[in-house]
């Protein structure tokens, strides 16, 4: 344990950390709107995630973007692979929704059947994309580097980089206009009723399978917001790319309670330091299995997470 | 007639929980529908609202034959229900409550109207207005389930047992608001164990025995019914 090289750079590392949990956060926001409204962990979840990367990685090398180029053309990229990420998240939600749990829905399957057409699709769609993308490979795809990166802010010492500051400004932003849209729009509304109680919403009239969409879609569409900030960060993706980070993502909306919005944000900041405290303290060898350990011991001591549940709270 | 109940049967799974029960509400009117626990008059209620699929029979309202229609289409048409148990949001203040009730209308200037309407009918939930439905005692959780229904400005108003946790104060104060609601020109259909109130206040009434309607007439007639007078209103 090296905590000398923790405790000299506690600022910096907890800014690295930030920005990795930013993303994480965005991803988990999926999780946590599926499971505040539907009581269903969407594992397919992650590969909405890895299909945003592949469409965002597809855009950037199709439009023949090439490495770093001017901090205009970068933004514009970023804006379009956003835009792209989103959609193609978003839809890829949608379609999971209509072509496989409505169904199930219809027929008032038991939870345990979502739950295990959950991981087939998932399965699914993490084989097509191994055997249709890279010549079957199943490789890690690399792309453009989008951004150049240079210090932004030195604030005391703390370096904080361009990107970073591109994916906090993100994630915060995506965050408030979800949380705006939840909590004072009358569509918003409509997904708080139909989280608290279905039948009663249905009374005053909301369509419970439109406000399902609706939910698949905003979670796709913060998924995708997360994959084109993945691209930029690191450059690459692969088939099963959404396996680790769907795992943390999930990790980060369970820390900070399943089925709150604000917990999503809190579980995947406070993920993404951990971290990052941990790889230094172990020179990055137990980094991944950390979140891991996290997960089991806040489902053995805390398993309503840190805010606890908000979105669909007291439905038991 | 504004709601036609046409020989309905309902099961749940495989236990049958309507035997083909028929029943009208005209335009105006405070019909009654009392019944011993189990009797299915929660489930006639939702039969009407449409959260039940009928095995058989036809509902008609206001004309139009609404058997299939979602549940949530229901309400534009303008059946507003407050349900068993009161369904109240719990995570949502009672206005956010109250604006559930108007989840389906645009008219903005109508909607204020209706607010002002129903907290001046419920002056007690004026003073809780900030204040989430989950904290709200078991009477003022009864008012805001019976405000957020008026809010959709319904033709026909659905009540599943609004007095139930009531104290005998209350009860009386919530069926003199079924009454002033009704003078307003709301038509209301309410379910009731409290078949005294209910039937001294409806215009008419129909008995519900095991999924079967075993009488009808009007308020003042089951009132005196010696066979009703046994089983519900617990005289000899
Ligand atoms: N969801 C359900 N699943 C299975 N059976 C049900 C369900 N809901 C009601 N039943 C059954 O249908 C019958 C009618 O129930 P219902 O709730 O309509 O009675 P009720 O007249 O409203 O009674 P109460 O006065 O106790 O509210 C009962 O035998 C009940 O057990
Ligand atoms: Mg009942």
């Amino acid at each position: 344990m090296n905590f000398d090289a923790l405790f000299d750079h506690i600022g910096q590392h907890t800014v690295d950390g930030l920005a990795k949990g930013a993303i994480y956060a965005l991803v988990a926001l999926g999780y946590t709107l599926v499971y505040g409204v539907l009581r269903l962990i969407n594992f397919a979840h992650s590969e909405v995630f890895m299909v945003g990367t592949f469409a965002v990685m597809w855009t950037w090398i199709g439009i023949g973007a090439g490495n770093t180029p001017s901090i205009g053309i970068a933004i514009l990229l970023l804006v379009l692979g956003g835009l792209v990420g989103a959609a193609a998240s978003g839809g890829t939600a949608v379609l999971v929704e209509l072509v496989a749990y409505r169904h199930l829905r219809r027929k008032n399957a038991p939870s345990l059947v979502f739950l295990i057409t959950a991981i087939g699709v998932s399965l699914s769609l993490t084989e097509i994309f191994g055997i249709f993308t890279g010549n079957g490979e199943r490789k890690i795809q690399g792309m453009p580097t989008i951004l150049n990166q240079s210090i932004a802010i030195d604030f005391l010492g703390v370096e904080i980089t361009n990107l970073q500051l591109i994916v906090l400004a993100a994630a915060f932003l995506m965050m408030i206009g979800l949380d705006q849209f939840i909590n004072k729009t009358r569509y918003g509304r409509g997904v708080r009723a139909v989280a608290q109680n279905p039948d009663t919403a249905a009374l005053m009239g909301v369509n419970k399978d439109r406000v399902i969409v609706l939910i698949f879609a905003l979670g796709g569409l913060m998924a995708g917001v997360a994959a084109v900030l993945w691209n930029m960060r690191y450059g690459f993706t692969r088939f099963d790319i959404g396996f680790v980070i769907g795992l943390k993502a999930f990790t980060a909306a369970v820390l900070g309670g399943i089925g709150n919005l604000r917990g999503a944000l809190v579980g995947g900041l406070l993920l993404g330091v951990i971290e990052v405290y941990f790889a230094t303290l172990t020179a990055s060898k137990w980094e991944d299995v950390f979140a891991f350990i996290v997960l089991v011991v806040v489902l053995m001591f805390r398993p309503t997470g840190l805010l606890g549940e908000s979105l669909g709270r007291a439905r038991a | 007639m504004l709601l036609e109940i046409d020989n309905v049967t309902l099961h749940y799974g495989r236990i049958q929980a309507l035997h083909g029960i028929s029943l009208n509400v005209n335009e105006g009117e405070v019909v009654a529908l009392i019944g011993a626990n189990g009797a299915g008059k929660t489930t006639t209620m939702r039969a009407i609202s449409g959260l039940r699929p009928v095995s058989s029979g036809r509902i008609r309202f206001n004309g139009e034959d609404i058997t299939n229609v979602r549940a949530d289409l229901r309400v534009i048409r303008g059946i507003g229900q407050s349900p068993e148990g009161r369904g109240v949001f719990p995570g949502m203040t009672v206005r956010e409550n109250l604006d559930m009730g108007a989840y389906t209308r645009r008219d903005a200037a109508g909607i204020a109207e209706d607010m002002e309407r129903v907290l001046t009918l419920f002056p007690r939930l004026q003073e809780r207005i900030k204040q989430n439905g989950g904290t709200l005692s078991g009477g003022e959780q009864q008012m805001l389930a019976v405000g957020r229904a008026l809010m959709s400005r319904p033709k026909l108003l659905l009540l599943d047992e609004p007095s139930m946790g009531l104290a005998p104060m209350l009860i009386q104060q919530i069926f003199s608001i079924i009454t002033e609601i009704n003078e307003q020109g709301t038509t209301v259909l309410v379910v009731e164990q409290n078949a005294q109130q209910a039937l001294s206040r409806a215009h008419r009434a129909y008995v519900l025995e095991t999924g079967n309607i075993v009488k009808e007439g009007t308020g003042q007639d089951l009132l005196h019914d010696p066979a009703v007078k046994a089983a519900y209103l617990g005289v000899a």
